[in-house]
């Protein structure tokens, strides 16, 4: 990959840490919130760069902090040869914006309307007080060696289970009060290596509201074994339990004979199918799988190895339509499901499900109730995320295009599937309309999920 | 040591009780209550419980329970469409579980569950005069209208109509037990304009028509409906053209059930749509491939006709054959409905399928 130079057009503010402003910059008072964040981001790796005043060329792949040059480059001369770089390119490259700072990756120069996607940055340092369970849990994410929705929830509360036990409240100060603002960085640490997930979202609501309900006269120790109860109750009762209870649920959808067709991998989804298939029921299985992660490939493994191997079909989303005339029943998995009842799973779900629906074919989610968001979403750009150059490198074909000068790679990691493509959401309470999904945490008697 | 004594002496009184319990027979009690003309089988299915109670000679809640459950799904398997009893015995089951009770004594407790199960049992009876009087403010006058079937509910908000306003009638023939006809008469004796179709000459009658009004089966958790087959045609046909399909439910068919498809009904067996047997047996090799298709009375036939070798044998068929090869409800999904009038209200399919995970998943 180039080190930037100063033909990157991109690379505009990137030292103009200062007042004089570059004529081509707009105002700040007219730029969107977004690319005042932008700026201010530019320029915080700016100081930290030349705070460094080391070039950090060897970051590891895709991934380089960008604006190596301004430690080479005095300030005043590489603004002056940029503004006048920028004037001759504002025009044509009105739409193409580096988001290299933020992403992490200099060639990157995605369209403006994906730049809110967010790379997962390089953790290259690391600040503050952080525990290394984190900080190893924070490169497992980052590297996507853990992945899914259940699994990352999982092992952010195990890791905080060890981050609570080494605690010691500082004198002066009560558990209760003060754990929370332990446990921030160690938070803000592990969103940044990757967009916190919803359910770790929720998980971490409902640990906040233990800690901060916590005795203030119970001895540490018993607070905080208290604490990690909780925890392993939380991880017990809205994932393990649930995860059985849909099982059961969805397995008595399942009817010999049928093909299930499912997407990429859900935990869920594989214990159900691994669970059905073990009680007898003969059905196949169609894998419907797609790049950059091709993340079916894992599961299919799963289903074919072992003892009682279940037939299947591996096909990658071209083949859909061929395929799905075939099919019985679609199950999916979800990484979060909005109170509209519209589901945010991985990128192709949406597709699947609205194949299946043209196609007459009911379309089952199975999602455990703590996926919930209150929030509402009405497509996948409003939030989603980049898959990162390494991990689609690594999964999927090495002889992949990659991104150049004039070419701009996109892969979401996530896609919305509108409730009317959805026949039932499977979760632990029962099978539930997609529509009524707003109504089961009140049913539930609970204000936070 | 001494509870063992105890229950030692219980369990040999219960013995000969056991005997008499026997004797009780819930479907033999339930067939009794149905015959009344006014009962639906949730309702007689409740009431058939409360008798169970009535007869059970259990000492804790727990046995109670179980009794009440084996009691229903003796009901279950000797009735033949079992949909719409169920939602009846769910609904009691769960209420004799939930029920917040104080008595003392498991008698008086006993005594409390038969009250209250009869007494929501009266009740439920005036959940149909409730239903017609909302209903009414949803038929114009001079509508045309196009019902399903027969169906109380129905018969009891066309005839309220009647006393207001001027309707008119088209109702189908609701094949193969012809209970259309039945409404019609019974709409004619009242001095509806009445006219009885062909259930095939829905789609040609629809345009005519200036909305759809059915009863139900069963509600289910999709907010969908389950109805004397024939109601998901209609619907299918309302929805093409664009008129409004009414469904009247009282709020004890509300059934936490969710049929993925026609054939995740509980009533779906391997009977419906079987196709004839072969005259000529089929190559082997195709056989196992239809999932339809079931295998042990296929091969039967295969033995069966081989030594005949007729090859062409007179094909008969009667209308019982017709009739064991259909079902004799279908499920009409919840876009296809434009609202479901219950004594809870008039709501839309999303409205039931709230009200169902409110009152189940709590």
């Amino acid at each position: 990959m180039p080190v930037p130079s100063l033909t990157d057009p991109p690379s505009t503010s990137t030292p103009a840490a200062a007042p004089a402003k570059p004529q081509g910059q707009p105002s700040q008072k007219s730029m969107t919130k977004a690319e005042r964040r932008e700026l201010q981001e530019k320029q915080r790796a700016a100081k930290a760069a030349l705070k460094t005043q080391q070039p950090q060329g060897g970051g590891g792949g895709g991934g380089q902090p960008k604006a190596p040059k301004n430690p080479a480059a005095p300030p005043k001369k590489s603004q002056s040869a940029e503004t006048s770089k920028q004037g001759a390119s504002a025009g044509k490259d009105a739409i193409t914006t580096a988001d290299d700072t933020t992403g992490g990756n200099a060639v990157s120069r995605s369209l403006r309307i994906f730049s809110h996607f967010g790379l997962p940055k390089q953790v290259s340092h690391v600040k503050g007080d952080i525990h290394p369970a984190i900080i190893r849990l924070g490169l497992l994410f980052s590297e996507f060696k853990i992945c899914g929705a259940n699994a990352r929830c999982i092992a952010t509360l195990t890791a905080f289970k060890s981050v609570i036990q080494d605690y010691t409240t500082p004198p002066n100060h009560t558990l209760s009060r003060h754990l929370m603002t332990h446990l921030s960085p160690q938070i803000t640490h592990l969103v940044s290596a990757r967009p916190m997930s919803v359910t770790m979202g929720n998980a971490i609501r409902q640990l906040k509201l233990e800690i901060s309900g916590s005795d203030i006269d119970m001895v540490e120790q018993d607070a905080k074994d208290a604490l990690c109860l909780k925890i392993d109750n939380y991880i017990r009762d809205r994932i393990i339990y649930a995860d059985e209870v849909i099982q059961d649920l969805a397995g008595s959808k399942i009817k010999d004979g049928d093909v299930i067709l499912t997407f990429a991998r859900s935990s869920v989804v594989e214990k159900i199918l691994l669970n059905a298939y073990g009680k007898g029921k003969k059905f196949s299985i169609i894998v419907v799988d797609s790049p950059p992660l091709l993340e079916g490939k894992a599961l299919l493994n799963k289903l074919t190895s072992g003892p009682n191997p279940i037939p299947c079909t591996y096909a990658l989303l071209p083949a859909l339509p061929s395929l799905i005339t075939e099919v019985t029943t679609v199950l999916l998995g979800a990484h979060a499901l909005f109170s509209n009842g519209a589901v945010y799973s991985r990128a192709g779900t949406a597709l699947v499900a609205m194949m299946a629906k043209g196609h007459g074919v009911p379309v089952m989610v199975c999602c455990e109730t703590y996926k919930f968001s209150e929030g509402v979403m009405v497509d996948g750009f409003g939030k989603n995320e980049s898959a990162p150059m390494k991990v689609t490198k690594s999964t999927g074909r090495p002889e992949a295009v990659s991104p150049s000068q004039t070419l701009e790679i996109l892969n979401p990691l996530y896609d919305l599937t509108p409730a009317t493509f959805i026949t039932a959401v499977v979760t632990e309470v029962g099978l539930i309309p997609p529509s009524s999904i707003s109504s089961i945490p009140l049913a539930l008697g609970k204000t936070i999920l | 040591m001494t509870s063992m004594a105890s229950y030692q002496p219980v369990l040999s009184i219960s013995k000969p009780e056991n005997k008499e319990e026997n004797q009780f027979d819930i479907y033999e009690a339930f067939q009794r209550i149905l015959k009344d003309e006014q009962m639906s089988p949730p309702l007689a299915a409740i009431l058939a419980l409360t008798e169970v109670i009535e007869n059970s000679n259990a000492g804790t809640m727990f046995e109670l329970v179980n009794a009440l459950k084996d009691g229903a799904e003796i009901l279950k398997h000797r009735t033949p469409n079992p949909i719409s009893l169920n939602a009846g015995c769910e609904l009691f089951i769960a209420f004799v579980t939930l029920l917040p009770h104080d008595s003392a004594n498991f008698l008086d407790l006993k005594r409390e569950l038969i009250r209250q199960g009869e007494q929501y049992a009266a009740e439920a009876l005036t959940y149909r005069q409730k239903i017609a009087d909302l209903a009414v403010g949803f038929i114009k006058d001079g509508s045309v209208i196009l019902t399903h079937s027969y169906s109380r509910v129905v018969m009891q908000t066309l005839l309220l109509a009647h006393k207001r306003k001027r309707i008119s009638v088209f109702v189908t023939e609701a094949r193969p037990r012809g209970l259309g006809i039945k409404t019609a008469e019974a709409l004619t004796a009242a001095g509806i304009p009445c006219s009885v179709i062909l259930d095939v000459a829905v789609a040609y009658v629809m345009d005519k028509v200036d909305f759809v009004l059915v009863g139900s089966e069963a509600v289910v958790e999709s907010g969908g409906l389950i109805n004397a087959v024939g109601s998901n045609q209609i619907a299918i046909i309302a929805k093409a053209a664009n008129k409004p399909f009414y469904a009247l439910a009282e709020s004890y068919k509300f059934h936490r059930l969710f049929p993925l498809s026609q054939y995740d009904l509980p009533s779906h067996n391997s009977k419906i749509l079987a196709f004839t047997q072969a005259l000529q047996p089929d190559p082997p090799g195709l056989m196992g491939q239809n999932p339809a298709d079931h295998s042990g009375s296929a091969d039967k036939s295969q033995i069966k006709m081989s030594p005949g070798l007729d090859p062409h044998p007179p094909v008969k068929i009667t209308q019982e054959q017709i009739c064991q090869n259909n079902p004799n409800v279908d499920y009409t999904r919840p876009d296809l409905i434009s609202l479901v009038f219950s004594d809870v209200g008039s709501l839309t399919p999303e409205g039931v399928s709230q009200y169902l995970v409110g009152m189940f998943a709590g």
